[in-house]
């Protein structure tokens, strides 16, 4: 028996609830097994049969919220084989731990590193430029893209099963994650220099000299690993003491 | 009433950064100016939306580790603003965003210590929803994994808007009793700015990062500076 498509979406929509009850001790297990129940009531008429499978389901599960939308497709293609008999009631857990992992860490180098700082550094040189449109424009092309591909790898785990690694590589995301990230770079690049012109222009042009010192000192202590909030203080205090000799210095002239 | 948006508005964004779709909407470029905008002040919310961003740029949940809560933070910090500027009657200037984040980007830290204890919370969820599984309640035993967002909204709608009347109450005594402040919190604005830029190219951790930040940086000015001379 096939999961039909009407059920399918209402699983692809549970998906998007999968870390509502995290915890320290299951992680995602509760969000999972939600996602995959209205499959499961599906292909299991007797109720024992579906406790059975959701408790399969309630084991320790963990992987990025975006790419774990294939595991759950791919996991009803197993249930599927399952409720008919044609594979043991441990394939689909089978499934999860091994391609949790390995989903996780693409998931993270893409999504967390890659596209979504991307868009937020663009988002912000947006708005320091052209103000809320260019923030609604790019919030909504990173939300159709995300929403797409999150739907593909739903769909590409629930019609291929395993292979859904091969679909998973073609995508090349790792090599896409390095130049969002150089773009990134440049992008905040162009934001340092942007709010270096605008305070140049707005207060002096040592204020221009200021931000573009900050941005260089921030470089470096972040880089000894110094913590972001204390280091924020301090460049915030610095800077207003700048400015505050700098204006006792020109009362004195 | 105005509390009540920003109760509201960071509740959603801790249940939205998390628990539901995590579409950008509780990152600080997104987060500031629906605050500012519920609270009648778009502009205020759109000077503060990018720095923050940038700022917290590398705040992102990794596996099990626990990043500041820039959300928590951001709303606290906004709301604040824009509630401060009203009361002097300027609207979100640089040297009320500079107080703003001062007295509040604490919160952030804050957060992820309940973020903590959130998760921990939720190990009871999981066993009750083990315990009605076993007692033969499905339905309700998956429904406790919507239970779970209750706890995020509740945390973040107490706690920013108490963040914001602080910051409302304390940003307008500073700027009244020392009026002279204003122009030297417009440069620890400015410079917050750069070091924001900074801890964004940071994030990344790309191997060029550094030289294609100070690259483009150099270019921006570059333009700017022969724009701004041509004129």
């Amino acid at each position: 028996m096939n999961v039909p498509p009407v059920t399918l979406r209402r699983v692809f929509w549970r998906c998007l609830f999968l870390q509502a009850a995290w915890n320290r001790r299951g992680m995602q297990n509760l969000g999972f097994a939600y996602a995959i129940d209205p499959a499961l009531r599906r292909l299991y008429a007797d109720p024992g049969k579906r406790r059975e499978a959701l408790r399969r389901h309630l084991a320790t599960f963990n992987c990025h919220p975006y790419t774990a939308a294939a595991i759950v497709g791919g996991a009803i293609h197993h249930e599927e084989r399952v409720a008919a008999g044609q594979e043991p009631p441990g394939a689909p857990l089978a499934f999860k731990q091994v391609l949790q992992g390995p989903l996780a860490a693409v998931g993270d180098g893409f999504f967390w590193s890659g596209l979504r700082p991307f868009f937020g550094a663009l988002a912000a040189v947006g708005t320091l430029a052209l103000g809320w449109p260019a923030l609604v424009a790019a919030l909504l092309v990173y939300n159709a893209f995300h929403l797409w591909l999150r739907w593909t790898l739903f769909r590409a785990g629930y019609r291929s099963g395993d292979e859904v690694v091969v679909r998973l590589a073609a995508l090349s995301l790792p090599a896409w994650a390095s130049r969002l990230r150089d773009g990134g770079a440049v992008l905040c690049g162009v934001a340092a220099g942007a709010g270096a012109l605008s305070a140049a222009g707005r207060i002096s042009p040592w204020a221009g000299v200021l931000a573009i010192g900050a941005a260089v000192a921030g470089i470096v202590a972040l880089g000894l690993r110094a913590r972001l909030l204390p280091t924020a203080y301090a460049v915030m205090a610095v800077g207003s003491a700048v400015g505050a000799a700098t204006q006792v210095f020109r009362g004195g002239r | 009433m105005d509390y009540l948006f920003v109760a509201v508005v960071a509740g959603l964004a801790a249940v939205e950064r998390k628990g539901f779709l995590q579409a950008m909407l509780s990152r600080p470029v997104a987060l500031a100016p629906i605050v500012g905008f519920a609270l009648g002040d778009l502009p205020g919310g759109l000077l503060l939306g990018p720095p923050l961003e940038l700022l917290w740029l590398g705040a992102v949940n990794m596996g099990a580790s626990l990043p500041p809560n820039e959300a928590l933070g951001t709303a606290a910090i906004a709301g604040g603003a824009v509630l401060a500027g009203r009361a002097l009657g300027t609207g979100v200037t640089p040297a009320v965003a500079v107080l703003a984040v001062a007295a509040a980007g604490m919160l952030a830290t804050l957060g992820r210590t309940t973020d903590r204890a959130i998760e921990e919370w939720n190990v009871r969820l999981a066993a009750r929803a083990e315990f009605l599984l076993e007692r033969g309640l499905p339905a309700a035993a998956m429904r406790e994994n919507l239970y779970g967002l209750a706890a995020p909204f509740a945390v973040s709608a107490l706690l920013a808007p108490a963040a914001a009347a602080l910051v409302a109450l304390v940003v307008p005594a500073v700027l009244r009793g020392f009026p002279a402040l204003n122009a030297p919190l417009g440069w620890g604005w400015a410079a917050l700015g750069g070091l924001a830029a900074a801890a964004g190219a940071r994030a990344f951790r790309s191997a060029r990062g550094i030289g294609l930040f100070a690259g483009s940086a150099a270019v921006t000015l570059a333009v700017g500076w022969l724009l701004g001379g041509t004129r």
